[in-house]
Formats: C-alpha cells, sequence, structure tokens
C-alpha cells in the first residue's frame, strides 16, 4: 500500500477524537447518500408501478383511430408480423351505468376479445374471486371496490344501462331495458382509480351495448421484454403507413402509440417532481462535502509540522495533496458505502414503516386515495444509482482537493518552523 | 584520504526584518568526512537551524553549494535516505505507534518488505524501546519519543545524520542519554553526525566542534 493512502487512513480512523469528527462526516455523507437513494428509489417505484399498472392493462402500446376500427382482424395481422411484437388484442371501452338492487355506479367499461386478450393483458393474475375463462357474453368481471360498492357478489346479477339506448329512446316512446349481467369474477389490480369503478365484459357483449357492429375502438400490443416500446412503435406505425396503401383493409388514420406516448404528461410530472427532490437531496450531500473540507482544513493546519516531517523524509508535493485528498476520497466512499447499506434497509422495510406511521396517524385510507396504491413503491434504476455514487464520492474528493493543494503547497522548512 | 559525505562552500543566507535585511550566513564552509561527528554551536538566533534546514536540502542557500556526496540536487538526496534528520520536537505522528512511526521513512522512500520490519526491530531494540514498539507517542515519554526519532533517521541507512537541537526537549539527564545514544549508533554504523547543540558537554562529545559566529563556522 503507497504510504500516502496509509497514512490517509491511519490519520482517519485513529481512536479518539480525531475518529468522532471522521465519523461525523462519514454519517453526514451517509445521511444524503441514503435520502437520495430513499427518494429516487420512491419515485422510481411509483413511475415502475405506473408503467406496470398500464402495461398490465393496456398492453406496452396501443394502436388506434380517429373513430372506429372497422377490420381489427385485418389490423391485428400487419401488427402482428412487425418485429417485437409478440400477441396484439382488440378492445372497446367506454362508460355505463350499472345498477344492482337500484343502486347506481357509472364505471367505464372495457370489452375484451377473449380469445386473444391473455396474450397480451395477464389479467387473470388480478382475478381475485372467480375466473376470467368463464366470462362469456352474458356476464361481467367487477373491478374490486365496485363490487364491494354495489354490495355485488360472485352469481348475482347486475343490469347495465349505456348511451346507445338513449339514442335509441330519443323521439319514441320506447321503455329502456336493460341488460342484465350475471358476475361471474371480482379482480383487483391494486391502483385505486381501476379497483374503484371498472367493468370488464366480452368484446362481443360491449360491440351490442354500444352499438359498434364488428368495430373496436382500438388494439393492445404486448412487446417482447426486450424490446423498447418507443422503437417497436414507430415500426408499427411504419407498417401501418406501408400497409393504407396497399390494402383497402386497412383504413387511413391508424396511429400507434406507446405507454409512454400515452401517459406523457403524467409521466413529464413524475420526472418533474423526482428532479427537483433530486437536487433538493444533492443539497445535503453538497453540505457533508463543506464538513469534510472543514474537517480536512482543520487537519492540515494542526498538521502543518509533519507535513514539514513529510517532505524532509523525502515526500513529494504530489504525495502529500494525495494524502489529503485520499482523506476525502474515503470518507465519501465509506459514507456512500453506508448511506447505500442504510438506503436499501430502509427501502427492504419500507412497507413496515409506512404502515407503523399511517397505523399512529390513521392515514393509511387517505395514503391509498391519494397514492392509488396499498404498498409502498420503490424501484431502484441502475442510473440512479450511478448518478447518487458518483456525485457523492465526486463531492467528497472536491472537498479534499483545497485542503490537499494547501498541504502540498507548504514548504518542508516553513512548516517544521511553524508554531 | 575520503571523499566528504557533506561538503558546503560559501553558504549565504538572509532573511528580510522589517526594512532591514538580516544577513544570518555569511559564507559558510563546512566539510564533513565519511564516519565524522561534527558539532555546531552558537548563540540564540546565530543560524544553526538555518544553516542545518541547508545541510539537509530543505532551504536552499542564496549564493554558495552543497555536494552530498556525489549529488547536488536537494530532491534527489531526500528521495534517496542519503540523509537522516533528528528533531528538537520528535515530529513522531501521532496516530502510528513507535515501529510504525520508524518504518515511516522507509515506507516514504518505498520497498517496504521483511528486511525492512527487521531493521526496525533491530533499531527499536538498539533504542531500548523493544518493549514499546507499539506505544503511541502520547504512550512514550519525551526521551522514549526522542530515541524512536533517533531510529527513524537511521532505518534508511543514512551516511549523514543532521540533529538540531535534539536534546532541546528534554531534561539534562534524559538529554544526555539521548546524546550518547546518537553517536554511538552512528559510530556503529559509521554514519556521519553533524550536530546542532547549545549544550558544550554535548559538542565535547563529538570528533570535531565548531562554533557559528556572525555568520560564519570556526574551529571551536
Amino acid at each position: 500500500m503507497p504510504w500516502y493512502l496509509y497514512l490517509a487512513l491511519k490519520q482517519l480512523f485513529s481512536s479518539g477524537q480525531r475518529l468522532f469528527f471522521t465519523l461525523i462526516s462519514i454519517v453526514s455523507v451517509a445521511l444524503g447518500v441514503m435520502l437520495l437513494i430513499i427518494v429516487m428509489s420512491v419515485m422510481g417505484g411509483f413511475r415502475y408501478e405506473i408503467r406496470q399498472k398500464i402495461v398490465d392493462t393496456q398492453g406496452d402500446l396501443q394502436v388506434r383511430a380517429s373513430g372506429y376500427i372497422q377490420n381489427a382482424s385485418s389490423l391485428e395481422k400487419v401488427i402482428n408480423t412487425v418485429p417485437g411484437v409478440l400477441a396484439s388484442t382488440a378492445f372497446a371501452q367506454g362508460v355505463v351505468m350499472l345498477e344492482k338492487d337500484q343502486k347506481p355506479s357509472f364505471p367505464s367499461i372495457q370489452g375484451l376479445d377473449m380469445r386473444t386478450v391473455e396474450k397480451v393483458i395477464p389479467l387473470n393474475r388480478y382475478i381475485i374471486q372467480g375466473s376470467l375463462q368463464d366470462l362469456d357474453d352474458d356476464s361481467v368481471i367487477l373491478s374490486s371496490q365496485l363490487a364491494l360498492s354495489l354490495g355485488a357478489r360472485v352469481g348475482n346479477a347486475v343490469q347495465i344501462y349505456t348511451p346507445l339506448m338513449l339514442e335509441v329512446a330519443k323521439g319514441q316512446d320506447e321503455v329502456l331495458l336493460p341488460t342484465e349481467l350475471k358476475v361471474i369474477g371480482i379482480f383487483e389490480i391494486g391502483h385505486q382509480q381501476l379497483d374503484s369503478s371498472t367493468v370488464i365484459v366480452t368484446l362481443r357483449r360491449m360491440q351490442q351495448l354500444y352499438g359498434l357492429g364488428h368495430g373496436v375502438h382500438g388494439i393492445n400490443v404486448r412487446i417482447a421484454a426486450s424490446e423498447d416500446a418507443d422503437l417497436v412503435t414507430a415500426r408499427i406505425n411504419a407498417a401501418l403507413q406501408k400497409a393504407q396503401g396497399k390494402s383497402i383493409d386497412i383504413m387511413p388514420g391508424l396511429w400507434a402509440r406507446s405507454w409512454s406516448e400515452l401517459n406523457q404528461e403524467f409521466l413529464w410530472v413524475l420526472q418533474l417532481e423526482k428532479n427537483i427532490m433530486t437536487v433538493i437531496l444533492l443539497a445535503v450531500v453538497i453540505v457533508s462535502a463543506f464538513l469534510t473540507m472543514s474537517l480536512l482544513l482543520v487537519l492540515v493546519l494542526k498538521k502543518t509540522r509533519e507535513i514539514g516531517l513529510l517532505g524532509a523524509l523525502g515526500a513529494t508535493r504530489k504525495q502529500i495533496a494525495l494524502c489529503f485528498c485520499l482523506q476525502g476520497v474515503s470518507i465519501g466512499v465509506v459514507g456512500t458505502s453506508l448511506g447505500l447499506i442504510f438506503g436499501f434497509t430502509f427501502l427492504h422495510f419500507r412497507n413496515d414503516v409506512v404502515l407503523l406511521v399511517t397505523r399512529f396517524t390513521g392515514s393509511q385510507a387517505i395514503l391509498e386515495r391519494f397514492y392509488q396504491f396499498s404498498e409502498m413503491p420503490a424501484h431502484t434504476a441502475f442510473s440512479d444509482l450511478v448518478i447518487v455514487v458518483i456525485s457523492a464520492i465526486v463531492l467528497s474528493t472536491l472537498a479534499g482537493l483545497i485542503p490537499a493543494f494547501i498541504a502540498a503547497r507548504l514548504k518542508p522548512v516553513e512548516a517544521l518552523r511553524s508554531e | 584520504m575520503s571523499n566528504p559525505v557533506l561538503f558546503a562552500q560559501a553558504l549565504v543566507k538572509s532573511y528580510q526584518s522589517g526594512d532591514r535585511r538580516l544577513e544570518v550566513l555569511r559564507g559558510v564552509n563546512l566539510q564533513v568526512l565519511p564516519g565524522e561527528t561534527v558539532s555546531i554551536r552558537g548563540e540564540s538566533g546565530s543560524g544553526k537551524s538555518t544553516l542545518l534546514h541547508l545541510l539537509a536540502g530543505l532551504d536552499s542557500p542564496e549564493n554558495g553549494s552543497i555536494v552530498w556526496g556525489k549529488e547536488t540536487n536537494p530532491d534527489a538526496v531526500r528521495s534517496t535516505g542519503y540523509l537522516g534528520m533528528v528533531f528538537q520536537a520528535f515530529y513522531l505522528i501521532p496516530e502510528l505507534n513507535a515501529r510504525d512511526n520508524i518504518l515511516m521513512a522507509k515506507r516514504i522512500q518505498g520497498g517496504l518488505d521483511q528486511a525492512a520490519y527487521a531493521r526496525a526491530d533491530e533499531l527499536l531494540k538498539k533504542v531500548g524501546l523493544s518493549e514499546r514498539a507499539n506505544h503511541l507517542p502520547s504512550q512514550l515519554s519525551g526521551g522514549e519519543c526522542q530515541r524512536v526519532a533517533v531510529a527513524r533517521s537511521l532505518m534508511n541507512f543514512p551516511q549523514v545524520i543532521v540533529a538540531d537541537e535534539p536534546t532541546g526537549n528534554l531534561d539534562e539527564q534524559t538529554g544526555d542519554s539521548v546524546i550518547s545514544l546518537l553517536i554511538d549508533l552512528c559510530a556503529d554504523m559509521k554514519t556521519s553526525l553533524v550536530l546542532v547543540t547549545h549544550n558544550p558537554s554535548h559538542a565535547m562529545r563529538t570528533q570535531r566542534q565548531l562554533i557559528l559566529k556572525h555568520g560564519v563556522l570556526l574551529e571551536a
């Protein structure tokens, strides 16, 4: 081990008063890193979970038209040939009035193509009662909170009123009869908005309810895990453009959008929040770097004669500078490592911590209502980890540079003469 | 006749003191032969420490030249371990124990190996501190600290040791024992010694006694 590293470590981790100051510097860096990693991971977790919910309920990307898509099967054939696409499924969606025992509700409704939906949307994962396979044209699957609010259970019947009934009734003295469907399942995704107000029926039933004929509102597409959604979206758009010129089955005005494009504004707000929090918390690391610098400056002043001695023993200025600079680096490396350990430990037990806090404050319901998740999400992106580690170590190194520069400038003879 | 291990010629050094320039050294000449012990005495402020810093290559003269063996570059001299130094204030590194303080001289020069550890242990034995090898400077007395400093100065087998009032911070009895140790070790290892001291009895123990007066060295 070079002498300057040996002495740097000895000076940093010697027992007594000096060790206390070293530990304060290390803890301040560790706290900054811990806060950064927790906040970036939780913010990243929100984005990751939201992406997961979107992809699980809509696929990686959607193909839509300005109106209805009339020939969905031809369009699916074109989409399925695009490299990176695993599967596609048509859907129709809207809003209905749902009634059970004179209790009305106005959920959104999804009509799914039962032949292909499972290849694109892993709904089975979220079914908590019943089975997706049992869904037919006379049945319905309800979201958990909707079922709870209506008092509906598997096996009960619910009535559905659609906007089409209003169209039919206009100017006619007809009695509106709702469609009665049997509840065969209940699902829970873990997203408050979707769980509180969603109904799933077959695509054929949805086409009847909305009078779409064979039309659909869009195609959900699943891509390979290794593929980039935006890249595959661009490929599909190119394929659609090409197909529109060749086939009369492919209507004009079709466009594909990836999940991130479809939720661009929301994701932008999330990213902005994350960036602002990162900048604010980076200030903690900067403050700890100043603390390290003041510690090392005091050390240089206190050790002036020793610096003179090192010069007298043959140490070069560069080596003396390195000795002090490495103390800053060591504080940065140890502090960052501890910060990562503390941070990941906190993230591991985050739900217990949240549960404890919300139990004391009685705010668990509020948390679920506003944050949409029953558990605190966390996802640490590798790039975030690299940013945190590099910024903490670079700032600590910079903190050691000024004391190192001052130490290196001391002439041995002047240092030895100093009082 | 052997070549001198240290040869200083016409050294001039002055300091600015307010408006006037204080000429401390006015043409100092000194030649130290291999194994020779030389003492330099003088009044306070006569320039003894200034001369020693020049001889140790820690400072540069305004005029004159110094040759260490065949080397004239002070940085090269310091980096080869040609010189050993002992200071009045010991200058031990407080975070290192006695053994590691001695080894520090070798660590800086490079090439720390088993032989270096054995050498450090041998020196500790010679200065009578084998039992205190793992003690920190704060756990040692002033005399013991200076013994460690003496051992450190000898670690790299120097050709010459320059000692700047090594007994200045010690009581008379301890000072005497440190000087005895320094002179005996230098004689054992055939190392030359330039000793700056206030104490005439310590000076008398060297082979040659010089006095620094009015900026020049005179035979006592």
